[in-house]
């Protein structure tokens, strides 16, 4: 049974976020709540913000997400109990790399000299493909001493063997300048 | 706020109206009607509150069955606020949770299989080829934002300080990304 009918004044997106996050005060959370009980179509709405977590954590767990984030948020993937094989790596460090059956992720952290960088762009280099990526602007912290970059688990099981130069670069008014250089020899997991 | 969805307010009244009527006697299509209005409210509410899909279905039983065997002895004076019943009901449930696991197999016998074999309105997750190709299209920022937001319901203070940034500036980010992505899935962008 659908809902037929449209609020008269809808919940702001931002809001029913703010509520599902626990970040409004009490008082309009309750509000928000009451209203959310008496609303069919708000409801729907909240309901599809909470589905699109629900994707997320598909997409990650089955290796469809990629991206660069922050090390506090590797631990939450390892609490939530996801099978995380991780690499360290400091500037113009080479490591070899795989990923086996039953790693859910492969991260890198990469290690840098971050303190002062506004804008940090990451340079990946598929050496044989002769293929370059440049992700611009990417979320880090200042404060750490590293960014970790996750890969597609999903797009690392298909390959056999293949390297992959990756780059830090501070961007600023100023110019552009190289953190480090760090070298992944990836091949396909050998059991033993 | 509860009166500017007084249509949707209404049909779940009547279901519960007919579900009064019918007394001992049952009214089984209400029951699954009004079920599945109210269900997948109660589930976000026991999402929210209980961080657990396996328990908020479990609230969703338990104040749903109660509601009902309240409806059908009489008790709820006033059907056009059903809604409202219902959440005090959660309320009331969450904090009793790890109580009456007894009257539950109790309601759960006398209502449940009819229930259960309904379903009810909640929406499946988005498809996650889709989600996959629409979050390629966020800026890299954009995804960390959001990746860190849903993965476990961090609020904005949380990823601000992972990603040494202000909450508010979080928050517009986060607010953009999820507009962005909703138009993506729903098929407004490519």
């Amino acid at each position: 049974m659908k809902a037929r009918v449209t609020c008269a004044a809808p919940l702001e997106t931002s809001e029913l976020l703010g509520y599902w996050l626990g970040e409004l005060p009490a008082e309009r959370e309750a509000e928000v709540e009451e209203h959310l009980f008496a609303c069919r179509e708000c409801s729907a709405a909240l309901g599809e913000l909470v589905a699109l977590g629900d994707a997320f954590r598909a997409l990650l767990a089955g290796g469809g997400a990629a991206g660069v984030v922050p090390p506090e948020f590797v631990a939450r993937l390892k609490a939530a109990g996801l099978r995380v094989r991780e690499y360290r790596m400091e500037p113009q460090g080479s490591i070899d790399c795989t990923i086996a059956p039953h790693d859910d992720l492969v991260l890198a952290h990469l290690e840098a000299p971050l303190e002062g960088v506004e804008r940090l762009d990451v340079v990946i280099h598929e050496i044989e493909a002769r293929r370059t990526q440049r992700l611009e602007d990417v979320g880090f912290s200042a404060a750490s001493r590293e960014v970790v970059v996750v890969p597609k688990a999903r797009d690392l099981r298909g390959i056999d063997k293949a390297s992959q130069r990756v780059e830090l670069i501070a961007v600023s008014p100023a110019g552009e300048r190289l953190l480090g250089t760090y070298t992944f020899h990836h091949s396909r997991y050998r059991r033993g | 706020m509860a009166t500017e969805a007084v249509d949707n307010a209404y049909d779940d009244a009547t279901l519960a109206r007919r579900i009064i009527a019918a007394g001992p006697a049952r009214d089984a299509a209400a029951e699954a009607r009004l079920y599945a209005s109210l269900a997948p409210r109660v589930r976000l509410y026991g999402r929210k509150h209980l961080r657990d899909a396996q328990r908020a279905d479990d609230l969703v039983q338990d104040v749903l069955l109660m509601t009902f065997d309240r409806l059908s002895r009489g008790e709820i004076r006033e059907p056009e606020r059903i809604a409202s019943f219902v959440l005090g009901a959660c309320r009331q449930t969450v904090i009793d949770l790890k109580r009456g696991e007894a009257r539950r197999a109790r309601l759960l016998d006398t209502y449940g299989a009819d229930l259960v074999a309904e379903g009810d309105d909640d929406a499946g997750p988005p498809d996650t080829q889709r989600l996959e190709h629409c979050l390629e299209t966020l800026s890299h920022r954009e995804r960390t934002v959001v990746l860190m937001t849903f993965y476990d319901d961090s609020p904005a203070e949380a990823v601000a300080q992972a990603l040494g940034l202000a909450p508010g500036n979080v928050r517009v980010i986060r607010h953009r990304a999820v507009e962005r992505l909703r138009r993506c899935i729903g098929g407004a962008e490519p």
